[in-house]
This record gives C-alpha cells, structure tokens and sequence, in this order.
C-alpha cells in the first residue's frame, strides 16, 4: 500500500513541476522503467549463476522472479518509448541504441521463459533456462558495442534529444523520485512472486508427501 | 592435451563419416541457399538497388537460415536409442563433446557458407576474386561463433516440447554482433574497399567467436547432464 502511495505520489509530484510540454512527462516513467527492467534482468542473470553453481533451488525461484519483474518494466520500456518517439522524434522506431537493447534483452528473456515452461523434464528445464540467462547476461556487453559501432556508421536523420544534458534541479528529482518509486515496486513485485514461488513448492511437496 | 584432442577427434570424425555417407544435412542446406537466392532476386527491385550494396547482408541472411536448419539437427542422432546417455557416460568431458560437435557443425555450415557465396556471386556478378582470402576468413569466423552459440542451443531446445521452433528465438538476438560486423566486413571486402576498416570488424568477430565457443564449452555440461 505504501509502495502503491509513493508512486502515485510521484505522478502528483511530476504533474505539478514539469514545466516542458505535457509529452516530455513519459521521461519519468520511461526512463526509469529501463534502468529497473536492467536491473531486475542483471539480477536475474546472477541468479541464474549462483542457481548452477549452488543448485540451491530457492535462487532459481528469485531468478525466475526477478526476470518476470524485468519482463515487466521492459514492456512498459518498449511501449512508452515509441509512444514518446512519436511525438518528440516523429518516428515510432528508431534503431538506437538503448531501444535496441532493450528489445534484444526481451527477446532473450522470453526464450528464458519460454525454455523454462516447455521443457519436458521441469529439472533440466529450470537448468536449460538458467544457461539461457548467463548466455544472454553475457553477450549484453558485445551486442550493445556492435549496435553502437553500427549506429556510428549510419547516424541516424533525426536526432533531437528530447532533456538537455544537464537537468535542472526540480527535473532531476522528479525523475530521482519515480526511479525510487520503480525501484520499491520492483522490489514488491519480486518479493511477491518470490514468495507465491515459495508457496508453491510448498504445496507441490506437501500433496506429493501426502499421497506417499 | 593429446589425448583431449583425440577424444575431440573421435566424435567428430564419427559425426562427419556419418555426414558424408548421408550427405542429407548439407544437399538440404545446400539447396535452400540457392533457392533463397533465387528468391531474392524476384524480391529485390534491382533497377533501384545494386548488388554490391546489399549483397554482404543477404549472403549473411541466408547463412543463418540456412544454417538454422542444418544445426536443428546436430543431436538427433544422439538422441535415438538412449545413445546420448551413452556418450555422456563415456569418459570424455563435456566440453570436449561441446567442441567437437561444434566442430562438426562448422565443417559443414562453413563449406554451406562457401556455397552460399559463390552462388550468390554468380547470380548478382559480384566480384569475390579481389579479397578471396580475407573473405574466407571473415565467414569462416561468423559462422563460427553462430556455430558455438547454435550448438549449445540446440542442445537446449532438443529437450522442449517447441524442439527446433524454439531455436531461432533463443540464437538470434545472440547473433546481432555477427551480423553487424559480418555484413560490414562482407560488403566492405566486396567492394574492394581498403582492408583497414575491415580489420576491426574482423578483430570483433574473432573476439566474439571465442568468446561464444568458451561460454559454449563452459555452459555444455549444464545442459546436458542427468
């Protein structure tokens, strides 16, 4: 409840301080969704880690609950984004850098999902599912070099940066405030799908126990 | 160190005699190249566009598809007749039978991709004989880190119910780095353009190729074990 009043809080706070044009507000929803949904995807990679080397099945519960919270903040990413880009660049889609990446880690994630459900033996599959996300976690770095280096030969027609470099004060802790806010929810969500995680096994192991 | 690379010689000379009696995983790749070309050709408005421009990313695109394909396949035979338990219980280390594979793997999508380019230098008259060599080379290193990447995900995606549907979702947003700078080296060599951009995209191949066959090797005994 707190964390569901903090983040209106910051919608209240942003809607009385911007002083741009009403669009420009997406920034404070878009950008810290991304820096989240990296995050919650960072998190889930070193879970995943931590998940094959220790086999302690608890992280492969917070790996699972860290990536559906990346999924999360990565969706609200890539649909505020071209909405924005819309109305500030005048394009839906722009291969820049960060969308890009973005787009990519959904892909890869998804694949986590995707491998971590349909496996035939759920074992292997929650095994399978964790190379997935190292995999992933660890070509981040060269595919977002590749993307850059491949955005430097073809600069893009437009390229108006929608903030300046340098915020002003109020801006910045607008946008300091919502990436907290995101953060807490985040961490809500994590906790809560980490503990519905938990419930299950528990049930899972009691039925199995019980029909011995 | 001999005997580690003797083990890797072991199932790759199986898994290639095997091949080349068969000849079935390279005459499908080998055709799909060229009936992919010949569709491009009806696809592309060629009074708009010249070949050289776009030739390095169709050969690369159709490298990968094409490659997709063969590499579905590369543990089917593993996994008749409970053969794959048999392997792993054998004392050769996983990631030697990672290697090895992959190594199998590149053997035949590479000669593909040799194909692939020569075909599409006939159709479009592209002028392959300036940089052969370096040509060569710089497919030889992008197919061999969508090797890597495509074995360890092959393995992955044999255990799902989706099977094959699910590799290309899992290896291309992996393959970005390849394509970026395969296409780039690619056209670069075909157009006769000077070898020193080139060079740094082949650099970055190289890395990533060695790169993706270290986590490929590392990861392996994860995938498949019991």
């Amino acid at each position: 409840m707190w964390l569901g009043l903090v983040y209106w809080m910051s919608f209240f706070w942003v809607s009385t301080e911007v002083t741009q044009g009403i669009a420009q507000r997406i920034f404070y929803v878009h950008v810290p969704a991304a820096w989240t949904s990296f995050l919650a995807f960072g998190l889930a990679a070193l879970f995943s880690a931590m998940y094959l080397w220790l086999r302690d099945e608890r992280l492969d519960r917070a790996a699972v609950s860290a990536a559906e919270g990346g999924m999360v903040f990565a969706t609200i990413m890539l649909t505020t984004g071209p909405l924005w880009g819309k109305i500030a660049w005048g394009t839906y889609w722009t291969w820049e850098p960060r969308l890009t990446l973005t787009l990519l880690l959904w892909f890869i994630f998804l694949g986590y999902f995707l491998v971590r459900s349909s496996t035939e033996n759920p074992e292997k599959g929650k095994r399978h599912a964790a190379v997935v996300a190292i995999v992933g976690a660890l070509d981040i770095p060269f595919i977002h070099l590749s993307v850059i280096w491949f955005r430097s030969l073809h600069p893009a027609p437009v390229v108006i940066k929608p903030e300046g470099p340098t915020l002003p004060s109020d801006m910045l802790m607008t946008l300091l405030m919502s990436l907290g806010a995101f953060t807490l929810v985040f961490l809500g969500l994590f906790l809560l799908r980490y503990s519905l995680e938990n419930f299950q096994y528990e049930v899972n192991t009691r039925s199995r126990h019980a029909s011995v | 160190m001999r005997n580690y690379l003797s083990k890797i010689n072991a199932i790759l000379w199986k898994d290639l005699v095997v091949e080349f009696r068969t000849r079935e995983r390279f005459i499908t790749m080998a055709a799909f190249a060229v009936l992919a070309a010949i569709l491009f050709n009806y696809s592309l408005d060629w009074i708009s566009v010249s070949p050289e421009d776009i030739a390095g990313g169709l050969i690369w695109m159709t490298i990968v598809f094409a490659g997709l394909l063969g590499i579905g396949s590369t543990f089917h035979l593993e996994a008749q007749d409970g053969a794959f338990h048999g392997i792993l219980m054998s004392p050769v280390p996983k990631d030697a039978i990672f290697l090895a594979k992959t190594l199998s793997n590149f053997i035949l999508i590479y000669l593909m991709a040799l194909l692939v380019v020569a075909v599409f230098a006939l159709f479009f008259g592209l002028e392959i004989g300036r940089n052969l060599g370096m040509l060569a080379v710089v497919i030889g290193l992008g197919v061999l880190a969508f090797v890597a990447l495509g074995t360890l995900f092959t393995a992955v995606s044999t255990g799902t119910r989706m099977g094959n549907m699910l590799l290309p979702v899992l290896v291309f947003p992996l393959l970005v780095p390849v394509v970026i700078y395969g296409t780039s080296a690619t056209s670069q060599l075909l157009a006769g353009r000077s070898l020193a951009q080139t060079e740094g995209s082949m650099r970055m191949l190289a890395a990533f190729a060695l790169m993706a066959c270290f986590v490929g090797s590392s990861l392996f005994r994860f995938v498949v074990e019991d």
